[in-house]
């Protein structure tokens, strides 16, 4: 498999505060992965270390360019979305897609006009991105980003401020217009549940450290959650959850590697969400 | 590289419409004041007549060719004066616009350089416009000139001979491309310093722009008795040594009744050979470029937004 990013031992510090402190992963080619972290983990401080925006110590590689030193290189195979708020609010639609038709090589203008017809944006080409609604304005984003044959996808909550209508549209425009196995995207949100059946792979990141890092098919052989009650759940709990919860009187316990046929016996066997197992591994004890 | 700042300077005037709409507004302005007093001037009827007449059978065609320059001036200064606020604004605009509605993130997201994105600003100040203002200038001419012919036949006079056969387009033209251009690289330490304003500034890089000309040559004066930085800061827009010795009274030279010829020559006045070789005028693009290249840094170091 292709490696297309390549951390070892990334730091990045403001001053006394470590905002990325010494991670190592690496990310394949045609993998969805999703970084998630609570806010201030140093989740968008790696992102912006990826992306070529910020300096930072120890060795980053994507595909194979230094990104702060040859971010020009790097940006024709790289995209990305920071906030859908980004466009700039002044420029018409049909400005916007000349001008970057005009700097950007790997730009096929009409796969983005193929894409526009499709939205509301169709007949407002002569509209200024501030007279178009937050919806248009991120279906004419990812038009634009899906129209460049890019490698590298990395969306930073990329929904933010969206109702739900179009988040739940904008991730489904993600996977059929945008995604294949050439492209691998990142991507960062903090509705992690609207995100993880999409995932092929997740890094949880907390206080600048890499606390999980493994495939989405993976976590389920590892993690199991165990709902369960009263002698029962004192049984389980012998057995080292690394978090436990109540819902409606029951108790919910996650396990990691536990021996599922024990567990099995105790009530029923469920497969954690990622927000709740992110949950169990940033509070790292038993509440 | 050349495509791209194509496409970045066309990118500028996109987003600073003032650009070629103040110019605009400037050369509608004057052509109607210039309108409006050639009717004030033919309710006049028998000094238009005498002026006429003189200027057709008296006056030379040095004279002539004096008074159309002295015209074109008139109609045109305004232009640089506009070119300076304009400039002004538009360089402390530029890079801190980006930050505040949180483009920068999505124009850095595409295969173009700090470097690439600061010089198109530049560039855009220091050559795009002034073109822009030389363009509004000869535009505005001309259109002065055709309306004082249309006033000049309906009261009787030949403007064929009086205006068209005078009027030294050329000479005109060519001095005022000079002059602006020359004015604006003269001046270019000051576009230096707003980029890099705008590329610091949290708010109002206005203020921030302004407020070291005003402290730092109070310090000087309170510690050292002395107004060194103030000369060179606030001096130099006079000291633009593109100018020989202009000499209002060497138009009319008052024994012969007659105008020197080479004196109505604007050209004539310039000296670019001594523009050109001017160690401060050198100086002043080093200062030039240091600003924008610590402009292109800050650009591309800040971290936040």
């Amino acid at each position: 498999m292709d490696k297309l990013v390549t951390a070892k031992n990334v730091a990045k510090r403001f001053g006394e505060l470590r905002a990325v402190d010494g991670v190592s992963f690496e990310i394949e080619k045609g993998r969805i992965m999703g970084l998630i972290g609570p806010n201030g983990a140093g989740k968008t401080t790696l992102l912006k270390a990826i992306l070529g925006l910020t300096d930072c110590d120890g060795e980053l590689s994507v595909m194979g360019l230094d990104p702060f030193r040859q971010r020009r290189a790097l940006m024709q195979n790289i995209c990305f979305i920071a906030d859908v708020a980004v466009l700039p609010r002044w420029i018409r639609v049909s400005q916007l897609l000349d001008f970057v038709a005009s700097v950007h090589t790997n730009f096929s203008r009409d796969k983005a006009e193929e894409m526009l017809a499709r939205t509301k944006v169709a007949d407002r080409r002569d509209a200024k991105v501030r007279e178009l609604s937050k919806g248009m304005v991120t279906q004419l984003h990812l038009s634009i980003i899906a129209a460049i044959d890019a490698k590298l996808l990395v969306l930073d909550e990329p929904t933010l401020g969206l109702d739900i209508i179009f988040r739940k549209e904008f991730y489904a425009n993600l996977l059929s217009d945008y995604f294949d196995e050439e492209r691998t995207i990142l991507v960062t949100t903090h509705q992690v549940e609207e995100i993880e059946n999409i995932l092929t792979d997740v890094m949880f990141i907390n206080e600048g450290r890499i606390i999980l890092n493994q495939t989405m098919d993976s976590l389920s052989d590892d993690y199991v959650e165990l709902l369960t009650s009263g002698e029962q759940a004192d049984r389980a709990r012998h057995m080292g959850p690394i978090a436990e919860r109540d819902v409606f009187g029951k108790k919910v316990m996650l396990f990691q590697s536990a021996d599922r046929q024990r567990l099995a016996e105790l009530g029923e066997l469920h497969t954690p969400s990622v927000a709740d197992l992110f949950v169990a591994k940033v509070k790292g004890a038993v509440a | 590289m050349i495509a791209n700042q194509l496409a970045l300077i066309k990118r500028e005037v996109w987003e600073h419409r003032s650009v070629y709409v103040t110019p605009i507004a400037i050369a509608v302005i004057m052509t109607l004041v210039s309108v409006a007093g050639m009717v004030t001037v033919s309710a006049f009827d028998r000094e238009v007549e005498l002026a006429i007449f003189g200027a057709s059978s008296i006056a030379g065609d040095a004279e002539r060719k004096a008074a159309l320059t002295v015209f074109f001036l008139g109609t045109s200064w305004i232009f640089l004066l506009a070119l300076a606020i304009l400039i002004t604004f538009y360089a402390l605009d530029s890079l801190y616009a980006e930050r505040k509605d949180k483009s920068v993130l999505f124009w850095r997201s595409l295969p173009v350089t700090d470097a690439e994105t600061v010089l198109s600003k530049l560039l855009t100040a220091v050559v795009v416009i002034p073109l822009v203002t030389v363009a509004a200038i000869i535009v505005t001419h001309l259109v002065n000139l055709v309306t004082s012919s249309i006033w000049l036949a309906i009261n009787g006079g030949d403007a064929g001979h009086l205006i068209w056969g005078s009027v030294p387009l050329l000479d005109n033209w060519t001095a005022a491309f000079i002059v602006t251009l020359a004015s604006v690289i003269w001046m270019s330490p000051f576009v230096g310093w707003f980029l890099l304003v705008s590329a610091y500034a949290k708010r109002s890089p206005i203020l921030l722009a302004i407020m070291p000309l005003v402290v730092i040559p109070l310090t000087e004066w309170i510690f050292f008795r002395s107004v060194v930085f103030a000369e060179i800061v606030f001096g130099r827009g006079g000291m633009l040594p593109l100018f020989r010795g202009m000499d209002l009274e060497r138009y009319f030279d008052e024994d012969r009744m007659r105008v020197d010829e080479g004196a109505v020559s604007l050209l004539a006045h310039l000296d670019l050979a001594g523009f050109l070789s001017s160690p401060s005028l050198w100086a002043g693009l080093l200062v030039c470029g240091l600003f924008t290249t610590g402009a292109v840094y800050l650009r591309r170091y800040r971290g936040e937004v």
